[in-house]
């Protein structure tokens, strides 16, 4: 199966509802048949850009990274359901790929 | 007739246009039989010219001679020439030079024979040696092949082996909140900053 990795940008919210959106959204990946493999937070911190989103303006966010397992058949549905969701700003769901095997490339010597 | 035509609109065409002093040519013939003699022609008797008897007799008894003479000297040359024939295809030596020609043909060929087996064999060691070689190279190949197998069947393995490992470590529904929890209060920071003598500063301030 293919390995993706889903960049999540929640609402500032407290800590609690971040938990229940984040074991919402875990929930919904698994249903949908994908392995999550780990979740890492990369902390709550000012966006690049304000964002508008189901009617918010946005200027702080917490981002999370979940990568995952899954068929390639159930992203489009699973965006579809996250951009419906109120707490999410911006769900990117990226494609992993395989360690690039670092051999004796021809570069420009010093 | 037509001939004469020809020449007579030819020299006609000469006389009426010389364009260089063209010396003119006496043309024969230019009456044919049917045509009437000359008046200035008339009575004319033919007479052949006369002979002098003297003359004749000398003249004949040397041509006589002189006739013999080649006559005789052709035949000689012809004898000769019948006699060289004769004497090459059945003469003493004839089949002297038909043994020594069979003789030296013989040889010819038993060389010509001996060459062609000492190639024979050459090709066939030579072709030998090709198969064998490529044999090799056919073996060699194979057990290549094989041995390349083997590395990827070890590669995958290991990989299994790897992701058996990882495996443990992927979050379930019982230890979600646990990970979640982990997660919230592990803030992970991937930022850090280079410089051109290589100094990696990885304590950013995160906002």
């Amino acid at each position: 199966m293919p390995r993706y990795e889903l960049a999540l940008i929640l609402k500032a919210m407290q800590r609690p509802e971040t938990a229940a959106t984040l074991r919402r959204t875990v929930e919904t990946l698994m249903e949908r048949g994908a392995v999550v493999r780990n979740l890492e937070n990369l902390g709550e911190r000012l966006l690049p850009y304000k964002m508008t989103k189901h009617d918010q303006r946005h200027t702080r966010g917490t981002y999370f990274l979940i990568d995952f397992y899954s068929a390639p058949n159930i992203l489009t549905g699973l965006l579809d359901h996250l951009h419906r969701d109120v707490d999410v700003v911006r769900p990117t769901v990226l494609r992993k790929d395989e360690q690039v095997r670092r051999s004796t490339c021809c570069g420009p010597q010093q | 007739m037509f001939q004469l035509i020809s020449t007579r609109s030819v020299q006609a065409a000469r006389l009426l246009a010389p364009r260089s002093a063209m010396p003119l040519e006496a043309v024969r013939g230019r009456k044919s039989r049917a045509d009437p003699v000359a008046k200035s022609k008339e009575g004319r008797m033919k007479v052949p010219p006369p002979v002098d008897p003297v003359e004749m007799v000398v003249l004949h008894e040397r041509y006589t001679e002189y006739q013999l003479i080649l006559r005789a000297l052709r035949l000689e040359f012809k004898e000769e020439l019948l006699r060289r024939k004769y004497e090459e295809e059945t003469g003493s030596q004839a089949e002297e030079k038909a043994k020594q020609e069979s003789e030296e043909h013989c040889g010819l060929m038993a060389w010509n024979n001996q060459e062609n087996l000492h190639l024979l064999k050459a090709r066939v060691a030579r072709i030998q040696k090709e198969k064998e070689e490529a044999e090799c190279r056919k073996m060699e190949a194979a057990l290549q092949c094989e041995q390349k197998q083997q590395e990827l069947l070890k590669q995958k393995e290991k990989e299994i082996l790897q992701l058996q490992e990882d495996a443990k470590n992927f979050i379930t529904l019982e230890n979600l909140d646990q990970r979640i929890e982990d997660a919230l209060d592990n803030p992970q920071n991937y930022n850090f900053a280079v410089d051109k003598e290589g100094r990696v500063v990885r304590r950013t301030l995160l906002q």
